[in-house]
This record gives C-alpha cells, structure tokens and sequence, in this order.
C-alpha cells in the first residue's frame, strides 16, 4: 500500500501518487463549487422557496420540516440582456403557447430546438374544455417524459396554465375558426389567453419570449439562435404549411399566416371609416386592404436573412425581446386602431417605440389538417 | 435508482483523475504490480525503466487532464456530480420541482379573499424613497389581511438615497418575525434603472409639458414591476405608494368586500392651517366629462391630457372633491380615470392585458389611461368618495415658495412697522406738538366772536346801516371780503403795500391775515347770506397773497 511504502522508503511512484491524489482533493474540493455556480441550474437559477417566478425552477420543501419565511430576493434586471448572441450571454427565453390540440410534432419539434434546454422555459396555457383537458393530459404525460429523462433534453420549467375562455367556442374547426363573424370574438379570447399567460409566466430573469403556437410543428433547429441574431424588439418568421399537391403530384408549401403585413392607405382609410370597436381582418374576401403580406414576399431563391419591417405580426411564431412586453406592449382584446390581437400587439409596440419585422424567406410550417 | 447513477459509470474511466476518486480502481493494480518487496532479482536497468515509464505515464495523464480542465470546464464538471456526488447530487436534482400547474379559475378574486386564502401582490415602486420607508413599513406591518397571503414587490429605479439598502434591511427584520403570520410571501426587490429623461430641476418637473413625459416613464416603472411579479397565484394586486401617511388597517378587506374589478379610495391631504386645514390630494380620479371627450377629439395622438392642470379645463367630476367626512364610506362612484396612490385590483383585469400605458392611450397615461383601459375592457372600475386615506404633506414647491413669500410678507411687515413707530418716536421727541395750542387759539377765538356777537345784538340798530352802505363798493371789487374790508379796508391797504415790496413782510401778513379769517367763522354763524362765496375763498390763506398783489397791481395799471 502506499503509505507503508512511503514509511518504509520514499519511493517516486508513491510520491507521484501522492501528489495525484492530493491534486485530486484540491480540484475536487476547491472545483466542485464553481463547477455547480456555473451550473445552470444553481442558486441563481433556482428558487428556494415554492412562491418565485415560474421561469425558475424551485427546490421542494422537505416534507418533515417547517419551510423557512420566503427570502428577499434581489433582481438585478439591469443585467438582463437581449443580444443578438443569446447562448453566449447565456440570456433566458420563454417559450409560450396557448395550447388547444396537442400535436406529438409540435413537441417533438421543441425537443429538438438547439438553444441550451435549461435556458428555456415553457408556458402553456389551456382552455377548461373536454377538447382542452385531452391536450393537458397528453401534454403533461410529454412534459413527464421529458423532465425525468435526458439532463440534456430537460427545459429550466415548465408552467401550465387552465382558464375557461369567455366565449369559448364549440368547435375549434378550421373551417369554423375562421368564419369571419367569429374572428373577433375568437381573437378577443385569445388575445386575452396570450395575455394571461404572459404576464403570470414572465419573470424578472427572462430575456427573450418566443411565441410558438401550438400548431407549429415543424422549425429549424436553431429558431431561436436565428431570429436573436437580427436584434430586433419583435421578429417573426413566415409561417407556411406543407401539403400534397394533387395537380402536380407532389408535396409542396403555401403560405399560410396572413398576419404578417405591411401597412397600406386602403386600409388606413378603411379604418377611419370605421366605428370605434370595428376590427380589420386581413385574409378576408370581403375586406380587401391591400396590404403587403409577408406571406407573399416569399422567395425560394433569396436569403433568408432578408428583413422586412411589418405594422402587423402574426402569432404562430414570434421572437419578442421581454422589454417590449415589460413597457406594456400586450394583446389587445379589443380593437386598438383597428386592430386585435397579435395585430393590434404590433400596433402598440410601435406606439411604444418598439418596431416589428419580418423574414419572408425563414420558414416555419404549420400543422396541416 | 436514477438513470442518472448508472449512466455516468460507464463514462468513469474517462474523467477520473481530478477528484481522485477512480485512482484505486483505474491505478490500483499498478500500484500493486510494481510493489517492491517480492522476491525477485532487483534488475536495477529495468525497475528504474518500469518507474520511469510509469512515472512519465502518470505525469502525461496528469498534464492532459489539467489541461482538459482549463479548456473545457465542462466536460469534467459533467463527469464530477457523477463521479463524486452522484448521489447527493442526484438526489438534490430529484427534489427540484420544475412543473408547476396552475388553474386560474381559482385566482378571480372575491369579496371575502381572506376566507379562501386568496393571494395579494403588493407593488411599490420607489424612487429616493428612504425617507419614507419607516412609515410605509408600520403600514404594512398594521395590515390586517393575513400577511402570508401578501406578496411584496418593489420596484427600486435611479435612487440616489440608500433606498434599497434601507429597503433590504426593513425587508430582511419583518421576515425575521418569530410569529410566522407576521411574515409576508414571495419579496422580490427588483432594481431596474431607467435613465432620467426628465430633468429634476423645479420648473421642468413640476411644468404642464414635462408632466406627459414623466407620467410615462412612471408608467413604464409600474409595468415593468408588474409584469416581472404577478404570479399565476394571484387573485388580487394592490398598488401602494409609500407616502401614504394615515390608512386604515383594514384597506385591503375594505376595498375587496366592494367585489369590484378596479377600486380606488379617495385620497386628501392634510395642510398646514394656512392653506386650510386640508385638501383633495389625488385629483386622478375622474368621472369622464362631454367637455373632456370634445377636448380629446381636437388634440394630436400623442397629446396627454393631465387633470389638475389649468392647461385643459374638462369639468370632470372628481371624486377628491365629492367627500363628505360624514358621508357613508361604503358609497361607490363609476369613474374613469384612477390615480395611483392606493389601488386594489383583481389580477385579473392585469392578466387580460390591461396595464398602465405609456403612451398616449385615448388621450392619457398611466394611471389614468389605465382607468380607461379597464374600462375599455368592460372592467368595473370604482371610486369611494368617504372612503379616505390621508397622503403625507409635502411642502410642494409652489407651497414653498409661497411659504417663503409669506415669511418674507411678514418680516416685510414687521420693518415697515417698526420703522414706522421709530419715525413717530423721532417726530415726536424733535417736534413739539402744537395741536395744544391750536385747541387753545380756538377757544380764545370763540370767545371773540362770542362778545362780538353780543356787541353786535345790541348795536344791531345802529350799525345795520353802515354796514350796508359799504358793502356795495366792495362788491363792485369783487373777491374782496366785505365785512372787514369795510371796518380795515384802509388799514388793510397800508399793509398790503409794503408787503407786495418787501416779502419779508409776507409771514406777518399771513400772521393777520389768518386771524382775520379765523375771526370769520363766528361772524358766518351770525350773518349767513354770503358765507358761501367767502368760505370758497378763505380756503388757504398762502393763495390769498398772489391774488391780492395781483389784485392791487391790476387796478393801478
């Protein structure tokens, strides 16, 4: 054993030994310290006490003990950067969907986002239907795989949030969603869900809020990366859908979200003609506003880098800086210039300073039913 | 057992060396095979070799893990939690809870919150606020809501005071608090600065223009405090200025039992007993005016429209001035504009997007604009004008200035008058006063007219005819007297002469001359015809001398 060598005679090895071993013990005691502080998920990123942000992750009260009082707790958000290099100012994002159908894409797709999981958090945010608890119960059997699974799959927290919608409607069919009498009053509830979910989920940490609906299924695997690049207060991507093509016999894409558009006096003058709580909607036959719609603006051939700046953005997938959504810039649930919604939400970020833009040739695909 | 134990042992020959902790089983056998004390013929060439080679082995992996560890941090702290304390590590990972789930139909808000244990946020945003903290902090501690049930947020942006030191420590005694229902919730301090867009200086601060400006920059603090604290488990938010100096215990039950979307009470101030006594201190809360919606329509999009300011006259009933200290305090008012200082709302009027703008929402920010955005969105928003706090006293700037003009009024006034008594005193010692001898000169005149009235009753007879005669020529004169010109016409005359010469004269004809006047006053009693012409004449005496020498030098030219 060494140490009966090391008494009986200094031999190299059992110094060399030694010395590994005592090199050992140092890096072990003095590392293992800031190993953990650089850590993501350490006492910076993890509340103590049940009652913290629900962008943080929090430590279980041991069930014998009485828990400590809640501690005061310091944000210093002066250090909360939104940076067009988000990975390596290690700057937190928020990723909120109101959910009303899970899709196993739309998860699977999140999965493989490349941005570091424990710098994303999820929020979701469900109607008290029987369609709504068939999408919990599916979602929260994936959120019970994922956050047991792989430390690396695992996101920083995940919120689930339930609430009856005030004109909750029947029926969530496309044909019937998108009946134009219902577009206010469907966009007004939603409006107010995105609401709700983003102002109880967002904590004084976060930096980024991706909205991603959750018909979204399919994204490049560095969204998020790409979109911070362009740092700019609010980006979306064109939203497009895959399908068969049964003239040409083959898959191909269209847009899909018309929502990401630029102004035009058409609409402008529309508007003044209109009452107080008259909404635009954009996509309609009957309303035509000229407006230039990213969707159109696609082009195979160009770079997706391009920027276009937009007076109205579109919900499927959007990167927002969190100070934009800090100033007050929410979704109007009811007609804010006209506006409603994610519409209306540009409208007010532009009132607020804050400008939106758009990549017509980056694309992310919405689930085809 | 976790996967996360039997995972990472595959990886422990990989990492091993930095903790020391793999040394047995990866070195182990070396150490053994290369014990000295077997009975073997001791090759010296070759054990030295053997030891060198190992030596050198064991240094390389030694360098190379160094060097691993300073280049990539990462790889060997994924290894140690696994290699060290896997299980502790682990175990401490298993109690992390990162789920949460939430139903938010349960967080609406009701009359009777405390009986369902509904969770309040308290926010304040400060600014050099120190000052006033001891005070908010009796506030707070005196609330009668059960504390665990209240959430604190605060807002701490461009303080020049030691406001969040003072801030921390206050925080850090009250949860210190033995007695685990005098401990509040969740405490977040959040320390955003904002830049100072305004300038401090009087004028520009308390001027109409800055007022829109500041309004949202106060705006932008409120949300972002509020958007950085409201939780899923909140079924209420209240916002509480700290200079709030005089409150009821019992606010926030008071103001939940009204059950309404938005509440506010009314807030006055107490003053000092010039300025009377006390006086309507929040003037943010409105009822809206036809006035006040025509005005809106004429102003630009991003004109602010801020009450109490002379600049827009709108004729909005407030609820400041609608109290009555004996009016029913459960008495509620629909209003549209809100102020600030003490607001009880549902979270969920938050949750669906109402806040407070910053920018010119229909014409107004912050709290106001807030009112009108609850309003908008079909929220209850109320008003309780006998129901009222009291906000601290400040001496504003105009009060000050006003202050400083009354001492300066009154110290002012305390010169003049002491000036004015040492100017009396001065007059007095260096003057004598000679009113004594006018009062005596009076009654001795008096006394002449006296006898010469009785002489003149009883040679009425007599005398009545000469008088008269001489009283023509006079007449023809004009302006002369006709009494005594008739008796001293002569005498007069040999007197006004030399005058005329020698003005050294003038003062002992004056002297006479106000006798003679004097003397008239007894004789007007007696004869009344012509005292008026003689009484507009005999006004001065000083006017007399021009007009007689003129009078004199006139008819001998």
């Amino acid at each position: 054993m060494p140490a009966r060598g090391l008494g009986r005679r200094s031999s190299p090895i059992t110094l060399v030994l030694l010395v590994v071993l005592l090199i050992g013990f140092f890096l072990f005691f003095f590392s293992s310290p800031n190993d953990a502080a650089s850590k993501l998920r350490d006492s910076t990123h993890t509340a103590s006490n049940a009652l913290s942000p629900p962008s943080l992750p929090f430590r279980k009260a041991k069930a014998n003990e009485r828990p400590p009082p809640p501690p005061v707790v310091h944000y210093h958000m002066n250090n909360v950067t939104t940076s067009r290099n988000p990975v390596e100012n290690q700057e937190t994002v928020l990723i909120l969907t109101p959910l009303a159908r899970f899709y196993q894409e739309y998860w699977d797709n999140l999965l493989s986002l490349s941005y570091p999981h424990e710098l994303i958090s999820l929020g979701f945010i469900l109607p008290k239907t029987k369609e709504g608890n068939a999408a919990t119960a599916a979602l929260q059997a994936q959120i019970a795989k994922t956050q047991s699974g792989s430390q690396k799959k695992r996101f920083a927290s995940i919120t689930i949030l339930r609430q009856d919608t005030e004109s909750p409607l029947i029926t969530q069919n496309e044909a019937e969603r998108h009946k134009i009498e219902n577009q206010k009053a469907r966009r007004s509830a939603m409006a107010k869900a995105r609401n709700s979910l983003l102002f109880t989920t967002m904590g004084p940490t976060t930096s980024w809020v991706l909205w991603l609906d959750g018909d979204i299924i399919e994204t490049p695997e560095s969204l998020i990366q790409d979109l911070a690049a362009h740092d700019k207060p609010i980006i979306a991507p064109n939203c497009f859908q895959r399908y068969y093509d049964d003239e040409k016999k083959e898959k191909a894409v269209r847009a899909y979200d018309f929502n990401n558009w630029v102004d035009s006096p058409t609409a402008k003058e529309m508007g003044a003609r209109m009452g107080n709580d008259d909404i635009l909607l954009e996509g309609y036959a009957s309303m035509p506003t000229y407006r230039s719609l990213m969707a159109m603006m696609h082009d195979e051939s160009q770079d997706p880098n391009i920027e276009v700046q937009l007076d109205g953005v579109g919900g499927a997938t959007l990167l927002v800086k969190a100070e934009v959504h800090r100033d007050g810039a929410m979704f109007p649930p009811f007609a804010f210039y006209h506006l409603i919604e994610t519409e209306g939400f540009a409208k007010m970020a532009s009132r607020l300073g804050w400008k939106a833009w758009g990549l017509p040739n980056y694309l992310v695909y919405h689930y085809n039913e | 057992m976790l996967p996360l134990h039997a995972s990472p042992r595959g990886k422990m020959h990989r990492h091993a060396y930095p903790n020391g902790h793999t040394a047995l089983p990866m070195g182990g056998s070396g150490t053994f095979e290369i014990q000295p004390h077997k009975f073997q013929p001791r090759s010296h060439a070759s054990t030295r070799r053997r030891r060198s080679n190992i030596i050198k082995a064991i240094g390389a992996a030694t360098a190379v893990l160094v060097i691993l560890y300073f280049v990539f941090p990462s790889l060997i702290t994924g290894a140690i939690p696994v290699l060290s304390f896997g299980l502790l590590a682990g175990s401490e990972d298993f109690q992390l809870e990162t789920v949460r789930y939430y139903d938010l139909n349960n967080v609406q808000g009701t009359a009777r919150g405390w009986e369902r244990e509904e969770r309040i946020l308290l926010c304040a945003p400060l600014r050099d606020a120190a000052p006033h903290l001891p005070m908010f902090f009796s506030h707070l501690r005196n609330l009668t809501y059960p504390h665990n049930l209240i959430d604190l947020a605060f807002l701490v942006g461009d303080s020049k005071d030691n406001t969040l030191q003072l801030l921390n420590d206050l925080l850090v005694d009250v949860q210190k608090n033995e007695d685990p229902k005098q401990q509040f919730g969740e405490i977040s301090i959040l320390n955003k600065d904002f830049g100072q867009k305004v300038n401090q200086d009087v004028e520009s601060r308390h001027g109409f223009a800055a007022q829109a400006g500041r309004r949202k920059s106060m705006a932008q603090a409120r949300n972002w405090l509020l958007s950085a604290a409201l939780r899923p488990t909140h079924s209420w938010v209240y916002w509480r200025d700290v200079d709030v100096e005089t409150a009821p215990f019992t606010i926030l039950e008071d103001l939940m039992r009204h059950n309404k979307d938005v509440i506010v009470p009314n807030v006055w101030r107490p003053l000092p007993d010039w300025l009377g006594g006390e006086q309507p201190y929040d003037l943010n809360s409105w009822q809206e005016s036809e006035t006040a919606l025509a005005l809106a329509e004429t102003l630009d999009e991003d004109a602010v429209i801020v009450e109490g300011y002379a600049e827009y006259a709108t004729w909005r009933p407030h609820l400041a001035y609608l109290r009555d200290p004996y009016g029913d305090p459960d008495m509620e008012m629909e209003i549209d504009g809100v102020g600030g200082v003490s607001i009880l709302a549902k979270a969920k009027v938050f949750r669906s997007g109402v806040h407070f703008p910053a920018f010119s929402f229909e014409k107004h920010a912050e709290t106001e604009g807030f009112g009108k955005m609850a309003k908008r969105m079909k929220f209850s928003v109320v008003g309780l004008p006998h129901y009222t706090i009291w906000h601290l006293y400040e001496p504003s700037v105009d009060d000050r200035r006003h202050m400083e003009e009354m001492e300066n009024e009154r110290k002012a006034k305390e010169a003049e008058e002491k000036a004015k008594k040492e100017r009396l005193d001065k007059i007095h010692d260096q003057f004598e006063n000679p009113s004594g001898q006018w009062d005596d000169d009076k009654t001795n005149i008096r006394d002449m007219a006296k006898q010469e009235i009785v002489k003149e009753v009883s040679g009425e007879e007599s005398e009545k005819k000469p008088e008269k005669k001489p009283e023509q020529p006079t007449e023809k004169q004009a302006e002369k007297k006709p009494e005594e010109q008739a008796e001293k016409n002569p005498a007069k005359k040999a007197e006004e002469e030399p005058a005329n010469e020698a003005e050294k004269k003038v003062d002992e004809h004056t002297e006479k001359h106000q006798e003679k006047l004097s003397e008239k006053e007894p004789a007007d009693e007696a004869k009344t015809e012509k005292t008026k012409e003689i009484k507009a004449k005999i006004v001065d005496p000083f006017d007399e001398i021009p007009v007689i020498g003129k009078k004199d030098a006139a008819p001998e030219s």
